[in-house]
């Protein structure tokens, strides 16, 4: 029985963003044929036991129908491990995995909301939905925000950038979700917003808030910690409003916002 | 002899009265139903399943953070969420009946008549191989105690499934005793038809920066291949103590590990944390043991079982 999700994939590019970040080209076109965006993938970074579990990515682009690319940006030992691989190398992948995120209407103004290291779903939905979008990218400063490049792509695609920094070094001095709050006030004449967002789960909460306000649909990427990618180890869970739980990587990483339970998240944030 | 090496070696294993093609498993809570895999492995190939743990009722599991990764290995306490006995019957068990393989059904509950209810509600349901007894859970009529680390608990608990079903019943001990030989007795002397062993160890790790546990549960189960010499040893002196077949797992990663702890005295394996860092593992593993077989010019695979020379 052939596998549509394991993926032996060839390293064809590997090399720092900037910024912190790198960008890794895989070649593996079952996989690229297959994904969405939203959609992720699980990459063991070495054949090693330590560590052991494979790494969650976000799909950032698809190139040429036979590729994928990833962004990173290095924060722990598995990470590390990762810059180390050299183009020509192969690394087990599996995916694509997860939902996705739903189409926007043609009407529709997607309002793209990323900040710190979300931007890779958000930069793969501009390659498909950028033309009416509208892109919100907050980080602490400006030297936080996406390498350069993706800014560049990211610019290119979509019809405005708002820019927030926490320092003010660019942009808005803020939080993305004030740049956010301030266009949600006073809406451009004839856009029907829907946001689309993907960061750190504080910042997920209050763009979901925003939503509720306005009356607004709001789609958020999730990140968790998880073993699998496949929903079997249910390691990634998160609550739900209507009580219990659901796997960021099954039913996920892509929820309407309205079904999380948001206190539930935000005070585990709370001494990270 | 070159003549034994054109046959092909025998990994068929009869356990408990239960006939498995391979002695390969997956481990309970490593493999869910088998739907997530079907479309990655074929299932067939497996000697068989050891579904996710079942209740009586739907458990909504544990709040998140739920796992954390330790040095080869895993930290867990996901709360064994699960839909319960009665969706399993009727949306999980019907998948599995369209496979060739062996189907262990793991149980467990908070109190005794929680686990002879799940027992009787399996006992003559077509598919089902057997029962794994997980024991590692508290008894919340007693205080909380934990029925697999006493042996009185774990005598009567055992000893009521027993008589709860006629299907084979395979205790899963738990490693967190000081002795496992008086526990894998006390499961034979209730009348056990096999033991699982080991599940997790019992372990914990903390943020130093925050200060709190990585784990909302404090506490949570150490899997993968960091636990592997202690379940090795376990397995080793629960064959020399008893005369019942067991199910070896613990970190089994490749077909080395599971062959470590056949020799142990497993006659069967199951593989758990590895499903998830690799998908294939179990096949894998197969594909390995039989090679390694071939090499050795072994014909079967029980000739192995418990065959550690110690001098």
């Amino acid at each position: 029985m052939p596998s549509n999700k394991l993926h032996r994939a060839k390293v064809l590019l590997h090399r720092p963003a900037g910024r912190g970040y790198y960008r890794l080209v895989l070649l593996a076109p079952g996989l690229a044929a297959a994904a969405a965006p939203g959609h992720f993938v699980m990459l063991r970074v070495s054949a090693n036991l330590d560590p052991l579990l494979a790494r969650p990515f976000g799909i950032s682009s698809v190139i040429a129908k036979r590729s994928i690319e990833l962004y990173y940006r290095v924060a722990g030992r598995g990470t590390t491990l990762l810059t180390a691989v050299e183009p020509g190398r192969t690394l087990d992948l599996l995916g694509p995995l997860g939902n996705g995120f739903p189409v926007p209407d043609r009407a529709a103004t997607p309002l793209l909301v990323a900040g710190g290291s979300g931007f890779p779903p958000l930069l793969y939905f501009s390659s498909r939905y950028g033309k009416q979008a509208r892109l919100f990218v907050g980080s602490r400063d400006k030297e936080c925000l996406p390498p350069a490049a993706v800014m560049k792509d990211l610019r290119s695609r979509t019809k405005a950038v708002h820019y927030a920094t926490e320092d003010g070094s660019r942009g808005a001095c803020g939080f993305v979700t004030d740049t956010l709050a301030a266009y949600l006030a006073r809406p451009a004449a004839g856009e029907s917003p829907v946001i689309y967002a993907c960061g750190p789960n504080a910042m997920l909460a209050s763009v979901s808030r925003l939503a509720a306000e306005h009356s607004i649909p709001c789609y958020v990427s999730l990140e968790e910690r998880m073993a699998c990618g496949l929903g079997v180890c249910m390691g990634c869970s998160v609550s739900m409003k209507s009580g219990g739980y659901k796997r960021v990587c099954k039913e996920g990483p892509v929820f309407d916002s309205r079904e999380i339970d948001w206190g539930g998240k935000t005070i585990l944030q709370v001494g990270r | 002899m070159p003549s034994k090496k054109k046959t092909k070696p025998d990994l068929s294993v009869d356990f408990a009265g239960i006939r498995l093609k391979n002695p390969v498993l997956t481990a309970s809570g490593t493999f869910g139903y088998g739907e997530e895999f079907a479309d990655i492995i074929d299932l067939n190939r497996l000697g068989g399943v050891i579904v996710k743990g079942i209740s009586l009722k739907p458990i909504t599991g544990n709040p998140p953070p739920r796992i954390w990764e330790t040095p080869s290995g895993m930290l867990n306490a996901i709360g064994l969420e699960n839909p319960g006995v009665d969706v399993f019957l009727r949306d999980k068990l019907p998948f599995l009946r369209n496979y060739d393989i062996a189907v262990l059904v793991n149980i467990f509950g908070y109190c005794l008549e929680d686990y002879v209810g799940v027992a009787e509600r399996l006992d003559g349901v077509p598919g089902v191989s057997g029962l794994e007894v997980n024991i590692s859970c508290p008894n919340v009529k007693a205080g909380g105690i934990v029925f697999g680390t006493d042996l009185k608990a774990a005598f009567e608990l055992l000893s009521a499934v027993r008589k709860a079903t006629r299907l084979p019943v395979i205790a899963k001990l738990s490693p967190n005793v000081t002795d496992i030989t008086a526990f894998a007795r006390t499961a034979r002397d209730a009348g056990c038809d096999g033991l699982s062993l080991i599940n997790t160890l019992l372990g914990m790790a903390i943020d130093i920066r925050s200060r709190r546990p990585r784990l909302a549960n404090c506490t949570g189960g150490l899997s993968g291949p960091a636990i592997r010499p202690v379940a090795v040893r376990m397995v080793w002196q629960a064959a020399k103590a008893v005369d019942l077949p067991l199910i070896g797992m613990g970190g089994i990663m490749t077909h080395e590990d599971a062959l470590e702890f056949i020799l142990a005295g497993a006659s069967a394996v199951a593989v758990g944390t590895a499903n998830f860092v690799n998908p294939r593992a179990t096949l894998d593993i197969i594909g390995g043991m039989e090679a390694f077989l071939v090499q050795e010019g072994i014909g079967s695979v029980r000739e192995l079982v418990g065959k550690v020379c110690v001098a």
